[in-house]
């Protein structure tokens, strides 16, 4: 078998096989990053725990629930600790363009139901003491450059302060997490902060609570948990509805369409596409050295190298296109983790992504090389010599 | 002398437009080893069929083709392929060289259907180049090589692997007179030194002046053959 002819081959036309080894990368790479976003949402929902339920509005997550539910729900059995969560919306003063979540929350109860975050840098205990501190996910202090101490700008959208200045919080700690459901890019200060100054007429914003997360008790049933709290606002005044965290973060990213779907119907266009570019270049390297295997032919090799030789030509342009594809792809994964982290800290390439890059180009080598291949093999060395001469 | 090429009834029918064409009609045919053949005959009567039965690119639909002991009629295609690697060379009229490979590895080409090493096949490729005077010129591509090297690295690649046979098609139809009479040369002496076989379909009297004893083909059938031998020792 002359493999050496493979190398030659490809490298006999350079601009085509290099244009074609970069579009196999394009498409692999776009795939391993869809891949790898399918993965990582499924990684986050997979990683929510399962002792915390959220509750909202069963109108909509935009819809805040009155703040008085608050008392109500605690007492319900099974509950461990109750926590707000408010979303402030707010920009950074030094980068109006950036954008990361704000969050108020309940101190005293916020850090305990999540053990998944770790303080590394100043203390929680400091955050929970004073009224205008804060704690900062490790990712957003690292972008910003902010050090504990430092006090942050964050203009109100939502909440707006009435002498027109934005909102100082002053930081307090810096936090790490251990999972991917909760991320480092968050900002997370004193709900009361925010509703006393509404109180006091130092802000205006809408009155409420965007969310209140339940921390089931130990040995509790949390779907007994989730049942009871619905049931006790099912006449009113607001309905609402428990979910479990995982099923919250599904719902979420819900609200964008089904995200998996509409990846793996990207992918597979993306997958077509490249398939079809690849079998029209080997369809025209096939009938291009037609006369090439007539001559191997009539040299006494056998009809299956000639199609050996077009298979193994596809699936080296391939197989190069995959490298570079897959490098590619893991030069980028730290940077895109970092841009996604705020809504898609489950974003890596596992093991399973780059197999399956090289398995999907392997495959449209295999597919692209065989249509001619087949069509070299059955070519009868006399037609081949012929259809030249 | 020994019989090389025997053809007994051989006939080949190809189908064009719906009708049959009878290219060869139940020639015979006897040709014997160590002898230069020109095949002669206007276009279409059969002269590149009958090397196409010959060398074990084609069957005969009819008849028996035997090359020395081997009866080339009933072997599938791969026999035929592995008959072709070791008992037959070609040289054909385009040349067909390989574009993307050297002079060298052209040559090297049916070496690999040998058990020869990489060395070996190294050192065989480079001792025919030198005898077909390319010693200078193994490393060249075909495109950097002139139409009457290129037919020399050809005929180095056809008896490259040692056959008994050279089987050529028009080897000079894409060449001017000097360089043709060279590659003529080169046949001849093929032929005269090492005892080769040789056929060559030709359309020029004047490369068919080169061979022993010239066949002539009409519609198919053996029409006269002229013993050049012969022609040489009456003029003497």
């Amino acid at each position: 078998m002359p493999w050496h002819l493979l190398w030659r081959n490809v490298l006999g036309h350079p601009l085509r096989s290099l244009l074609t080894i970069g579009s196999v990368a394009v498409a692999v790479f776009l795939i391993c990053v869809l891949h790898a976003v399918t993965s990582g949402l499924t990684r986050t929902l997979s990683a929510a725990a399962s002792n915390r339920l959220l509750v909202q509005s069963a109108v909509s997550l935009f819809v805040d629930l009155p703040m008085s539910y608050q008392q109500k729900i605690a007492a319900v059995p099974g509950i461990a600790a109750i926590c707000k969560w408010q979303w402030f919306g707010g920009r950074y003063e030094q980068d109006k363009g950036g954008f990361f979540a704000q969050f108020g929350v309940d101190a005293d109860t916020f850090g305990p139901s999540y053990p998944e975050m770790t303080v590394t840098s100043g203390s929680y205990a400091d955050f929970a003491r004073e009224r205008t501190g804060c704690i900062v996910g490790n990712d957003l202090a690292q972008k910003y450059g902010w050090q504990v101490g430092q006090t942050v700008p964050i203009g109100g959208t939502i909440f707006q302060r009435t002498d027109g200045r934005p909102w100082e919080f002053t930081i307090r700690g810096i936090y790490d997490s251990n999972s991917p459901a909760f991320d480092e890019q968050s900002l997370f200060f004193h709900y009361d902060y925010l509703r006393e100054s509404v109180e006091q007429g130092g802000a205006v914003g809408p009155e409420g609570v965007g969310l209140y997360m339940l921390r089931v008790a130990d040995g509790a049933d949390p779907l007994a948990v989730q049942q009871a709290v619905d049931a006790m606002f099912e006449n009113g005044p607001q309905r609402v509805q428990t979910t479990t965290e995982a099923e919250f973060n599904r719902q979420f990213i819900s609200m964008l369409g089904d995200v998996p779907a509409l990846l793996q119907m990207v992918g597979s266009a993306v997958l077509f596409a490249i398939f079809f570019a690849v079998l029209n270049t080997m369809i025209m390297a096939g009938r291009e050295r037609t006369r090439d295997l007539g001559v191997l032919k009539a040299l006494g090799f056998r009809d299956a190298v000639a199609m050996q030789l077009l298979v193994g030509e596809a699936v080296l342009v391939c197989g190069l296109g995959a490298v570079l594809g897959l490098g590619l792809g893991l030069l980028v994964e730290a940077p895109f983790a970092a841009i996604t982290a705020s809504f898609l800290p489950g974003f890596g390439f596992e093991t399973n992504t780059l197999l399956l890059g090289g398995a999907i180009a392997l495959g449209v080598g295999l597919a692209s090389g065989l249509v001619p291949g087949l069509r070299a093999k059955r070519l009868t060395t006399v037609a081949a010599l012929r259809e030249v001469a | 002398m020994a019989v090389a090429i025997r053809l007994q009834g051989a006939t080949k029918i190809y189908q064009r437009a719906g009708e049959s064409l009878r290219v060869l009609d139940e020639l015979d045919l006897t040709m014997e080893a160590g002898t230069f053949y020109a095949l002669m005959g206007p276009s279409g009567s059969g002269k590149t069929t009958l090397l196409n039965l010959v060398g074990g690119l084609d069957h005969a639909d009819a008849g028996h083709v035997w090359i020395g002991d081997d009866d080339l009629t009933g072997l599938d295609g791969n026999a035929l392929a592995q008959w072709r690697a070791e008992n037959v060379g070609f040289v054909f009229q385009g040349f067909n060289l390989l574009p993307v490979l050297t002079a060298r590895e052209n040559v090297e080409l049916p070496l690999l259907l040998t058990p020869l090493s990489r060395r070996q096949r190294r050192e065989q490729a480079e001792r025919v180049l030198q005898l077909v005077g390319l010693g200078d010129r193994m490393d060249h591509k075909p495109r950097e090589l002139s139409g009457g090297q290129e037919q020399r690295v050809a005929i180095a690649r056809a008896i490259a692997t040692d056959p008994q046979m050279l089987l050529a098609d028009e080897p000079t139809g894409d060449l001017d007179r000097t360089t043709a009479n060279q590659v003529l040369e080169l046949l001849q002496r093929l032929n005269r030194e090492l005892g080769k076989t040789i056929l060559m379909v030709t359309h020029d009297p004047e490369a068919a002046g080169y061979a022993d004893q010239v066949i002539h083909l009409d519609k198919g059938k053996l029409g006269r053959i002229d013993d050049n031998r012969a022609k040489a020792g009456k003029e003497r």
